[in-house]
């Protein structure tokens, strides 16, 4: 008579002694949550303080003709696309929001600005860097052609692969910031966002958006791809 | 050795600034690790078991939280130190500490039976205490040279360049790593009682030097 009622006491104690495991298991998973939740905050605070330390002034280092990375050095991120959804015949920048003259510019028109070249670092969130000879029409001398409002506080760009992001107005408008047609002299690869990409030396890589489709002026805050799944709105470098 | 005589080691500020960084170190080597491991410099990775955060957004969340811990706990533990009497008599190497660091030595190495007579700290304590707090500060400043490399280009520079900077910031953190294993080991082999003194603030009279 004994016996089934201890194989009952023992499973239950078995049992007893699983369920802070159980606990234990509930307290971890909202206790990630709580993490998540707090890291994310934090995040916005390191933002902010990015956006305090950036000086529209200071210029990226310009490194001589020596110093730039080899051609075959010139490296491709893995995430992008082999095929992005990009006219080149009869592609057109499209430039929405608080402009004075929105509508679709052709890429003539774009690259009639004077040409800027520089040798700037792209350094990627990954680690790597790299030093490209860009070439192309600086952003702000784009942007106050088609009267772009200056008290604007944000900008963001659209992508031929669907890809997206966001910058302040005054990282957007520095002197380096390029709409990117050359890399070496030559007409920017398929490959590295051709017929235009965005060229930001002033930032994380993420932010030098390639197979540039449209820009839109706001003051509601916009969202990024990377930007969206936890990686620093800002990206200040 | 009588264990019923106790003094006064470390006072509050010490222990807390104690725990705070060996969690914030935790935390930025972890996570730098992960970091490290979407571009490795060397030619090896890291296992994930080591590392914090996930993935590369999740690790850099967690180094940026991390690194104001850190640097501000650190701050606050550098300043004790130095403008607190205690804080300079026990911790800080200075000139005069020089001399204790021979005798000391052929202490560990068994050519001297007698302990150097000392305070808190023997001589090649202090060092290691002096050195590590400049192997923190180097993590730090390499830190922030590939933090901002534009926005603060002159610290990058003090590294050479940017990619110079990822391989500092990484030798100052396996530095840090070789400390925590050699202070580890020295609080093991120092005892129950010295390990409790981090916590309660209480240890062994340091006229008894730990016994080998």
């Amino acid at each position: 008579m004994n016996e089934p009622t201890k194989t009952i006491s023992v499973k239950r104690r078995k049992l007893l002694q699983l369920s802070p495991l159980v606990l234990f298991a509930g307290c971890d998973y909202s206790a990630k949550g709580n993490v998540d939740s707090f890291l994310t905050s934090f995040q916005k605070f390191t933002d902010w303080t990015q956006e305090k330390i950036f000086d529209p002034n200071k210029l990226a280092t310009e490194y001589s003709d020596e110093e730039v990375t080899p051609i075959e050095g010139f490296r491709v991120n893995g995430y992008d696309t082999d095929e992005p959804d990009i006219d080149m015949e009869n592609w057109s920048l499209t430039v929405e929001g608080l402009v004075k003259n929105p509508g679709e510019y052709s890429l003539e028109q774009v690259q009639s600005f004077p040409k800027k070249v520089m040798n700037t670092r792209h350094c990627c969130v990954e680690g790597w860097s790299m030093i490209p000879k860009w070439g192309g029409t600086r952003v702000r001398d784009f942007m106050k052609s088609v009267g772009v409002d200056e008290k604007a506080k944000y900008v963001a760009v659209e992508c031929g692969d669907d890809y997206f992001t966001c910058f302040y107005m005054p990282s957007f408008l520095h002197a380096q910031t390029l709409l990117c047609y050359e890399a070496y002299n030559k007409p920017l690869s398929l490959q590295h966002g051709a017929p235009v990409r965005i060229v930001m030396p002033t930032k994380l890589g993420y932010k030098s958006a390639k197979w540039l489709n449209k820009i839109i002026v706001t003051n509601e805050k916009p969202g990024g791809y990377w930007e969206d799944q936890g990686y620093d709105w800002f990206a200040g470098i | 050795m009588n264990n019923t005589e106790k003094e006064f080691h470390h006072p509050p500020i010490i222990r807390i600034t104690h725990w705070l960084n060996a969690i914030a170190l935790l935390i930025m080597i972890t996570s730098g690790l992960r970091i490290y491991n979407a571009s490795p410099i060397f030619d090896f990775r890291i296992p994930s078991v080591f590392t914090l955060g996930g993935w590369l957004a999740g690790a850099r969340q967690w180094h940026f939280f991390g690194m104001y811990l850190f640097t501000v706990n650190g701050i606050i533990y550098l300043l004790y130190n130095l403008f607190t009497k205690h804080g300079r008599e026990t911790t800080l190497f200075r000139k005069k500490d020089a001399a204790g660091i021979i005798p000391m030595m052929r202490y560990y190495a068994g050519l001297q039976k007698e302990h150097p007579p000392q305070r808190k700290y023997n001589a090649l304590q202090k060092s290691a205490y002096t050195v590590v707090l400049l192997l923190g500060f180097g993590g730090i400043l390499s830190g922030i040279a590939i933090y901002l490399p534009v926005q603060l280009s002159f610290v990058t520079a003090l590294f050479g360049n940017y990619d110079a900077a990822r391989v500092w910031h990484f030798l100052f953190m396996g530095a840090l790593v070789l400390f925590t294993i050699g202070h580890l080991f020295m609080v093991v082999i120092s005892g129950w009682s010295n390990f409790l003194s981090m916590f309660t603030g209480w240890g062994r009279k340091y006229s008894e030097p730990p016994t080998l």
